[in-house]
């Protein structure tokens, strides 16, 4: 426990009892020289003022003390004002006190007083000009530590008022006899850049760092020029010529072999430096490049696996242009690169294991016969086993195939269901690379049979991809995928995969039409616009190869779709639905062309992407497999994409790897579509403008082809009630909306609330992004609901965890009517987003109240 | 231009912060909140050591119950960030003579924000080098309570040394007798596969050193690697020594090392540090002696029932024996009761982490051992279809064995005063990842 504060204890004293007056000094004594105080970060319910003020007290009174001991007690003193700010206590209240105590040639003593006033100098640049009194005569100590400790403090003030006190400490420091001190001043010069870059040219301070480069004795100085002028030419180079002469001379062949010729006598963390210079070195000839990679060969044996990486890059950059030695490099540097995969922690196999991958991926038949090392073992993370899944993929060819996919199934059982997914798809793209498909196809049946729910969802959309490009294995498929209940399928992907099979292949599944027509009954209960987009693709398909038993389940589904609150899902219906009517012969073409199988899957990179990655290697490019503008770059990373990036990271690797093959299938149906109007375009276009101009004829001439439409009434008015509403918004959208207001006084009782959610339809659903302030600011859905009821939204019901949390929100119109609004709002901080759900008592408004909902979104947190 | 880190935070498991320093204004303050909220307490935790939140990277490990982060603003090189922070960690555990851990932070806060202060500046690491640094950063502090002036004497000269090249090891150390002490770790790697094929397997070993010497001594060491003998036999011209040769897949060296000299003659030559340090890592994957093999049969008889027969071989010298033999046979949640047999050693059900695991105290060489264990589940009314086994885990120590069949062949000390020295070596193979599917 943090002992109790000395001075309440000797303000206390007189007031006790004369027994213990004696007492008690000598308790204070006891307290005061007790050496090894050891402290702990007191609790925040103590109350932080006193204690700060308590402080401020007890250092006054020691200032000017030079009794022996003196020096012990401030150091304790010391120690609890720097540990109250590092767990965020302002204890900036004590500063002059600090700067006044700190003249004592206890160097500990000194370092926590640096330490304090450069955490405090920039909030309070008033405060820091009496520091630096105490530090300019500090610089000029006989101690090289503490000329370098007061100038490396001095340069850490960041007050843009006092850099004129900085110019001369810096200049003479860059001159010291110490090589601590120029290694300090060196970096002193960075520091000075970016609080004001006129001054550090104006002192001509760059010039100066170039000499030194090339001349200093000492190998931490030189480095550290080379580091300083390196990051002040790339920051300029953009804004001067001359700048960018700098920068190139920095990469010139005489630099160059001057810092490879004393490579060793640097620091393993500056050699990294330097090798990442020596990369962006373009060789004279190849004569140039092999005397580089001789000169640094040894490195690739170093402890320090950074360095091995660095020199990788040299290695790998060098070679560029020639392609058999490139691949003899890659040969080297196997061997170095798979020591440092098992080495050392799994943080650092990971950085490690991403390069490799990215290596694997460029050339995967270099590592085809090194399979074994990617092999994962039980206890490695599933971040590790991930890039390993990938790299087995990539590498599979003829001789290994069976070995590799022997070793994949093995983890479809595995106990983290996450990696149990990934090697499942894994297995399915080795068999799209076309390898030992046979056996392979079996494989995956297989797995079909171990019924659990999540390797079936992924089975179904690997076979799915599978027949795709082999339609010849689609009987020993389908029989086994016939089998299947589709109760048993409940992930979107995997359902549309089923879906697409029943409907490509209808003719071979007796039963179809029937598992078709049940689900389309519960179309209702299907949330995935993907699904029940696929689900009336399916019900065309099968109605044109078995029409009287499906015309029943494809008039349903028509009808759910021109009704459905998705946009895409209702066109596609609309779309159908005029095809069907202008000509089924025509449909036919359109939805059931013959196909050609996929011979290729898109890539998921372009390769310009690819190479950039590539040129950023050893750095986080690699490890977020994106070139750095898309994570540093403020211009490239607009609010939007910003958010899309938070979500990516982890979460999405998945959805990424997936969305490429619904674009395809969707791809397909579109392409269709689009030769169709290419040979016969005016003939569909003809048929769809009188529909779109009379949605009530269209409506009824719905019923020759399905009577059954008519015959349920409710379906048909919210057909055309969707209509009218399409038409309504379109409308609107012409005019500016009248600026709907809203009564900030609305209330809405629970059990109201609950009734009307059941009733209403959704009239509005879409994902709106969050911005970045916004997701920092929610940390409980309390800061949400107070911004929201400020704009008059108010919560009836909110729940849930970082990063997710669920808020059901109304609003009233403030015309008098009864009109609510309903929302429902899904936050997911992590990815950034909302989604969010609108139901309203008059529809029509319900586009204009999403607009003031999403700007209100958008502000929060600002 | 890659900067290893804009700042650095140490945090317990709570998110308390223990340490921050900032080197760089390029993150905001508050970047702690952010790991806090969307990495500590989500379920991301460890799925990934890197993530970017707002625009910052966010690199951590956790070591014992600390979480040490590094923000970084700009692309930085994450090899260079991670190795920093375990090498900074080795730097504060050198300092506080072993655990590093919550408590060993609070009590050394000061101390450790002294060596952030050294070992990075603006972002760009400096000197982490333990010999170095403890030659200007002690505990206690350079103190001098009574003086004005401060007690110069070590310090100019730890300020030469400070940024010198052959920064580890210091001139002029005295020892009454010089010792050498070698350990040979090697830990073996083992995937099996349940029908007894060796999936993957290899060693990756390590050559501890602990130096006594005084002097400047220059150190020579001969292994019975395929290169380093051929090239030997070349540079002398007479035929390999029969005996056991064996081929290292890769080295790595302690920076003392001479590389040039290893290229060209193969030979370990260096200028050894004061004290203990990692001379060497290697990793072999041909011809690895494996020490156990493990052969289980497990049946489930029914619904309920599951018989579990292990039996384990020892394949070294019959000499030689293994220390803490554990193996861990997984079985399923909803095991109730159990009942062995076993041959040697002990073993019990242990339900926390769903394993039966048998120990073997003292396990000699050229024997067998074998468990065989009853295992009654509870019926559940769920149906669970197969029950996906995990794969049986072994640990073990066997002192005076290498799996790689690595041996020190001599080890040469030359010093200019030429005294004797005495040379100790100790083999030591352990189970790394010693995994056989059942």
């Amino acid at each position: 426990m943090a002992p109790p504060p000395i001075v309440q204890q000797k303000s206390s004293s007189p007031s006790q009892p004369s027994g213990y007056v004696f007492f008690l000094p000598s308790l204070s004594v006891l307290l005061l020289n007790r050496k090894p105080l050891r402290f702990l970060i007191p609790s925040y319910c103590l109350s932080r003022k006193s204690e700060v003020s308590d402080l401020k007290l007890q250092l006054r009174q020691l200032a000017g003390s030079r009794a022996p001991g003196a020096d012990d007690s401030k150091r304790d003193l010391f120690k609890r004002v720097i540990s109250y700010m590092t767990v965020g206590i302002d204890v900036s209240a004590a500063f002059s006190e600090m700067v006044m105590c700190s003249a004592t040639s206890d160097i500990v003593l000194k370092k926590m007083c640096y330490l304090y006033v450069g955490n405090y100098a920039r909030c309070h640049p008033d405060l820091a000009l009496l520091t630096i009194n105490f530090l300019q005569k500090d610089c000029r100590d006989v101690d090289p530590m503490i000329r370098g400790l007061a100038l490396r403090s001095l340069c850490s003030l960041r007050v843009p008022n006092l850099v004129e006190y900085l110019v001369s400490p810096l200049s003479s420091g860059l001159e010291d006899g110490s090589p601590y001190v120029r290694m300090v001043a060196v970096l002193g010069v960075l520091k000075l850049y970016h609080i004001s870059a006129t001054t550090c040219f104006d002192s001509d301070f760059p010039a100066s760092l170039k000499n030194l480069m090339l001349t200093d004795s000492d190998a931490q100085v030189v480095a550290n020029c080379l580091f300083v002028l390196q990051e002040i030419w790339n920051l300029e180079a953009n804004k001067s010529e001359e700048a960018n002469r700098e920068r190139e001379t920095l990469l010139s062949k005489q630099t160059i072999y001057y810092l490879l010729n004393r490579i060793k006598e640097f620091n393993e963390w500056a050699q990294c430096l330097i090798l990442e210079l020596i990369s962006k070195y373009i060789p004279s000839d190849s004569n140039d490049i092999f005397d580089i990679m001789n000169l640094l060969e040894d490195r690739l044996q170093h402890a320090n696996g950074a360095v091995v990486l660095a020199t990788i890059k040299v290695f790998l950059h060098l070679t560029m242009s020639m392609t058999d030695v490139h691949q003899q490099v890659y040969e080297r540097l196997k061997a170095p690169l798979l020591t440092l995969v098992g080495s050392g922690s799994s943080e650092q196999s990971y950085a490690v294991l991403s390069h490799l991958h990215l290596l694997v991926m460029r050339a995967p038949m270099l590592f085809s016969s090194d399979y074994k090392h990617f092999y994962c073992q039980f206890s490695d993370p599933s971040y590790i086993k991930k890039l390993k899944l990938e790299m087995l993929t990539a590498i599979a060819n003829e001789s290994n195939t069976y070995e590799i996919v022997t070793e994949l199934c093995e983890y479809a059982g595995n106990v983290d269901v996450p990696i149990a997914r990934e090697s499942i798809r894994a297995v399915g793209k080795i068999a799209l690379q076309q390898y030992d498909v046979n056996a392979i196809v079996d494989r995956l049946l297989q797995f079909l049979e171990m019924e659990k729910d999540y390797v079936t969802a992924e089975t179904l959309v690997l076979v799915k991809d599978l027949l795709r490009k082999y339609p010849q294995w689609s009987h020993d498929c389908i029989a086994v995928v016939g089998n299947i209940s589709s109760k048993n399928v409940q992930e979107p992907k995997a359902k549309a995969a089923l879906i697409w099979m029943l409907g490509e292949y209808s003719k071979d599944m007796p039963d179809a039409p029937y598992i078709l027509e049940n689900l389309i009954e519960n179309w209702d209960d299907e949330n995935a616009a993907e699904v029940r987009l696929h689900l009336l693709t399916a019900a065309m398909k099968c109605f044109l190869k078995r029409p009287p038993e499906t015309q029943k389940a494809l008039g349903a589904a028509l009808a759910a779709g021109v009704a459905d609150s998705h946009q895409d899902v209702h066109d596609r219906a609309l779309l159908y639905y005029r095809l069907l009517q202008y000509d089924v012969s025509v449909a036919e073409r359109v939805v059931n062309p013959p196909k050609q199988a996929v011979s290729v899957f898109a890539d998921l990179q372009s390769s310009e992407v690819k190479d950039r990655i590539f040129d950023e290697f050893n750095t986080l490019s690699v490890v977020y497999q994106k070139p750095s503008y898309m994570f540093t770059d403020k211009e490239h990373r607009g609010p939007f994409e910003f958010s899309e990036e938070i979500g990516n990271l982890s979460l999405d690797q998945e959805s990424m790897d997936n969305a490429p093959r619904f674009d395809e299938s969707d791809k397909d149906l579109l392409l269709s579509t689009s030769e169709r109007e290419e040979n016969g375009g005016p003939s569909i276009n003809g048929a769809a403008t009188p529909g779109y101009s009379a949605p009530h004829d269209y409506n009824s001439s719905l019923v020759p082809l399905s009577s059954q439409t008519q015959s349920e009434p409710a379906v048909t008015s919210r057909t055309s009630f969707a209509i009218d509403d399409l038409l309504g918004l379109s409308m609107l959208a012409a005019p500016a909306p009248p600026s709907l207001k809203l009564n900030s006084k609305a209330a809405l009782d629970p059990g109201t609330f609950q009734r009307k959610w059941g009733q209403l339809g959704v009239s509005i659903s879409q994902e709106i992004p969050i911005s970045p302030q916004g997701v920092g600011s929610l940390t409980t859905p309390q800061a949400l609901i107070r911004h929201m009821q400020a704009n008059s939204i108010h919560c009836i019901a909110s729940g849930g965890q970082s990063p997710n949390f669920k808020f059901f929100l109304f609003a009233q119109k403030d015309d008098g009517s009864a009109s609510f609004f309903l929302v429902e709002c899904i936050v997911n901080t992590s990815s950034a987003k909302a989604q969010v759900k609108v139901k309203a008592d008059d529809a029509s408004a319900s586009e204009a109240f999403f607009a003031l909902f999403q700007s209100a979104l958008s502000k929060f947190g600002m | 231009m890659p900067v290893a880190a804009s700042a650095i935070y140490f945090l317990n498991l709570r998110g308390d912060v223990l340490i921050n320093r900032l080197y760089r204004d390029d993150v905001g303050g508050n970047m702690v909140d952010a790991f806090r909220i969307h990495i500590m307490q989500t379920k991301e935790l460890g799925t990934c050591p890197v993530r970017q939140i707002g625009g910052c990277s966010f690199l951590y490990m956790r070591i014992s119950n600390v979480y040490i982060v590094i923000v970084v603003s700009g692309n930085a090189n994450v090899a260079c960030a991670f190795k920093f922070v375990v090498e900074a960690v080795a730097l504060f555990k050198s300092y506080f003579g072993g655990a590093f851990d919550e408590d060993a932070i609070r009590n050394n806060f000061v101390l450790i924000y002294e060596l952030l202060d050294e070992i990075m500046d603006f972002g760009y690491p400096q000197n982490l080098s333990p010999e170095i640094l403890k030659l200007y950063i002690t505990q206690e502090g350079v103190r001098s309570p009574f003086s004005s002036k401060p007690s110069d004497k070590p310090v100019p000269n730890a300020t030469l040394q400070v940024t010198g090249a052959v920064g580890w090891r210091r001139e002029g150390l005295m020892y009454k007798k010089n010792e050498v002490f070698l350990d040979i770790v090697e830990s073996v790697n083992l995937l099996m596969s349940s029908k007894g094929s060796v999936l993957r397997c290899d060693v990756t070993g390590k050559i501890l050193m602990k130096c006594f010497l005084s002097g400047m001594p220059d150190l020579k060491l001969g292994l019975n690697d395929k290169i380093g003998l051929e090239k030997e036999s070349q540079i002398k011209s007479r035929p390999i020594k029969s005996g056991k040769t064996i081929e290292l897949d890769d080295v790595t060296f302690h920076q003392c090392v001479n590389l040039t000299r290893f290229n060209s003659e193969k030979t370990v030559s260096f200028v050894p540090p004061d004290g203990e340090f990692e001379l060497m890592k290697y990793r072999i994957t041909e011809g690895v002696n494996l020490p156990f093999r493990v052969l289980p049969t497990i049946k489930e008889l029914g619904r309920t029932r599951m018989e579990v027969n292990v039996k384990v071989k020892s394949v070294f010298g019959a000499k030689m024996f293994a220390l803490g033999v554990v193996v861990k046979v997984p079985v399923p949640k909803q095991t109730a009761k159990t009942s062995f047999q076993v041959t040697s050693g002990r073993a019990k059900y242990n339900a926390s982490i769903d394993c039966l695991v048998w120990k073997i105290r003292k396990f000699p060489g050229q024997t067998e051992s074998t468990m065989s264990a009853e295992v009654e589940l509870i019926s559940t009314m769920v149906e669970k279809k197969s029950w996906t086994r995990p794969p049986i885990q072994m640990e073990f120590q066997v002192p005076m064995f290498t799996a790689s069949g690595l041996r020190v062949r001599f080890l040469k000390v030359w010093e200019k005063s030429g005294y004797n020295t005495v040379e100790w070596v100790r083999y030591i193979t352990k189970a790394g990842s010693y995994e056989i599917r059942c």
